[in-house]
């Protein structure tokens, strides 16, 4: 807060804070939660899941090293091979196709500035 | 204010070749989207959000409202054809469509909720075009506290947004306010809540957290479920004459119940359509016939779910309120583009706002023409694999969470929103909430400190003034309002969402 004003960035956090712990009690004390049963992904869909989470991890970390295109490349093609569950070779064809279209699309077309990586591509 | 005069420079801009082709191709794609299984409207924006971000404002908004459109009509294919609903809206459409749909009637079950939806949506247009001005008219008489008060009547919306339990969208939504805060404070610039990190200076990206929390996390849902499906040939799906004889009344009176519902901010679609069906039921001769396919129940549903939705845009249009999730969205995709959603829309982007109106009514009718005599394609594109869907889907989310501010950090945030999502989901927590609270949080925080600033501090300056007491009054009966209407719905919309994996969000 600005020395002298009577309201300034702490005034809205402090009544979130204050909403929240209000909550928070009523939470513990009286709320009644509906019941719902959960069930989370196991054997091959948990595998399936976690390839694919993992394939976007890379993607992420991945594309300013290698660049858009070819971070792309790979990445789909761990895509259609993991969550797809397609052979390798056909996996590939289908992730350059993709990539092929998508730098189509948004480079050539949109000319949206997409990172180049190391190689400058 | 001359409505017609503005509707017309509207009609002119959006039937320009760009803004057509953006509607053509918005109702097109929505449509594409809305008909896989599992996917609808809320889902489907945020899928094909990332689209829009390289468009100007214009075709951007207007691509978006005939994703919307799309996305609604796409979602009765599914709940008629193969008994999956994208959003719990959907789940009464499913009770009589899919009996329907295994007799061999499923074209006229699809034709009557194709008419419908166009009549409801129609109507619904037509009403913001003359009511929407005239709200945001009387909304410029505003002054901060007003303003404030307006924002609070909007968190009334968090009631119909929060599926079965009103203590967990409260508590998503104080998440969103949080969230909303992280960047620089509005009164001094300062960094807050960014711990030191200099990604975090400007705040958290807006598509980034949609991406993250609907699509990403919808990706991983899908790959749980596995979500195949074995659609059947379509023929006609033009209703004969006795078939319209049945449905027509029904759509009448679902219009009704969903547009005059809609117009409350805190009722959503979700609520009008098991409304317009139990109301359906009630007055029909036979009401055995309903749950064993029954045309009204496919009318009646359908034509309230349009109506509330098209209702809802004088809400968003006039004051900046949402009414259901993917309007929420909408919203968003307002603030993306600079604009400031409410009264003063119509007062500083007359051009858009009007021609973004015109659209509306361009979309409508695109998808009409569009949607019936292209049913058989509709149906081939539920049976493409879901490893494909999902991979093309993820890798859209990349580019949309990257493409508004050139920012691999942003594509962190939304992986990390996307595991966020998927867990809340899971565990039957609202989504949409968040959003809207992260939406309207800044705006919230801006009225509050100029209006505290304007009283010394003293929060008695909310009570002082007429309109914002009459406001502020206002929010505390629709909130009864929506709570009583939502409680012969609640449980059922429970039941339904855990029984179908239909989405509360």
């Amino acid at each position: 807060m600005v020395a002298g004003a009577v309201v300034g960035d702490d005034t809205f956090p402090l009544i979130v804070g204050a909403a929240l712990v209000l909550l928070g009690a009523y939470v513990l004390l009286l709320a009644r939660w509906p019941e719902a049963r959960v069930l989370f992904a196991r054997g091959e869909d948990r595998r399936r899941l976690l390839s694919s989470g993992g394939a976007l991890v890379a993607y992420s970390v991945l594309t300013p090293y290698l660049g858009y295109t070819l971070a792309t490349l790979a990445v789909s093609t761990a895509l259609y091979f993991a969550m797809g569950g397609y052979r390798l070779w056909i996996a590939l064809l289908a992730g350059a196709a993709t990539t092929g279209a998508l730098h189509l699309a948004f480079r050539v077309w949109l000319l949206q500035p997409l990172p180049t990586g190391l190689l400058g591509i | 204010v001359d409505i017609l005069g503005n509707l017309a420079g509207g009609f002119a801009a959006a039937l320009s070749p760009v803004n057509l082709l953006m509607a053509v191709l918005g109702a097109f794609l929505g449509t594409v989207v809305g008909v896989l299984p599992g996917l609808g409207p809320t889902a489907a924006i945020a899928i094909l959000f990332p689209l829009t971000t390289v468009l100007p404002p214009v075709p951007a908004i207007i691509m978006l409202a005939a994703i919307y459109y799309g996305a609604m009509y796409g979602g009765s294919t599914t709940a008629i054809l193969l008994n999956i609903p994208g959003e719990v809206a959907s789940v009464p459409t499913c009770w009589d469509g899919y009996p329907l749909a295994q007799q061999g009637r499923g074209g006229p079950a699809l034709g009557v909720a194709a008419l419908g939806s166009f009549f409801a949506g129609m109507l619904g247009v037509v009403a913001l075009t003359f009511f929407a001005p005239f709200l945001a008219d009387q909304a410029l008489r505003f002054g901060p506290p007003e303003y404030f008060a307006l924002m609070v009547l909007a968190f009334t919306v968090v009631t119909s947004l929060s599926g079965s339990s009103l203590a967990r969208g409260i508590a998503v939504a104080l998440v969103g306010y949080l969230l909303s805060l992280v960047g620089q404070g509005p009164s001094t610039a300062e960094p807050r809540f960014t711990f030191g990190y200099t990604n975090l200076y400007g705040g958290l990206d807006l598509i980034a957290l949609i991406v993250g929390l609907f699509a990403i996390s919808e990706v991983f849902l899908g790959i749980e479920e596995a979500r195949a499906a074995i659609a059947q040939k379509i023929r006609n799906v033009f209703p004969s004459r006795a078939d319209l004889r049945e449905s027509v009344p029904a759509i009448l009176r679902g219009t009704g119940i969903g547009f005059f519902l809609g117009l409350l901010p805190g009722c959503a679609p979700s609520v009008t359509t098991f409304l317009a069906y139990d109301a359906e039921k009630k007055v029909a001769k036979v009401p055995e016939r309903f749950g064993k396919g029954a045309l009204e129940g496919v009318a009646a549903p359908e034509a309230a779910n349009n109506a509330t939705s098209s209702a809802g845009f004088i809400p968003l249009m006039g004051l900046g309120i949402p009414a259901s999730p993917p309007l929420a969205l909408l919203l968003g995709g307002l603030t993306v583009y600079g604009l400031t959603p409410g009264p003063l829309l119509f007062q500083r982007n007359p051009d858009f706002v009007w021609t973004v109106i015109a659209s509306l009514y361009i979309g409508n009718v695109i998808l009409l023409v569009l949607n019936l005599p292209l049913i058989g394609i509709w149906v081939r594109i539920t049976r493409i694999p879901y490893g494909v869907l999902g991979t093309l889907i993820l890798l859209l989310c990349f580019l949309g969470a990257y493409s508004v501010r050139n920012s691999m950090f942003d594509v962190g945030v939304s992986l990390v929103f996307g595991l966020v999502g998927y867990t809340l989901r899971k565990y039957y927590w609202p989504l949409a909430p968040l959003v809207l609270s992260f939406i309207l949080g800044p705006l919230l925080e801006k009225y509050l400190i100029q209006s505290l600033s304007m009283s010394g501090g003293s929060p008695l300056i909310f009570f002082q003034r007429g309109l914002s007491v009459a406001l502020l009054l206002g929010a505390a009966a629709l909130l009864c309002l929506s709570l009583w209407l939502m409680r012969p719905t609640v449980g059922r919309v429970e039941t339904a969402a855990v029984a179908e994996g239909a989405d509360i969000s």
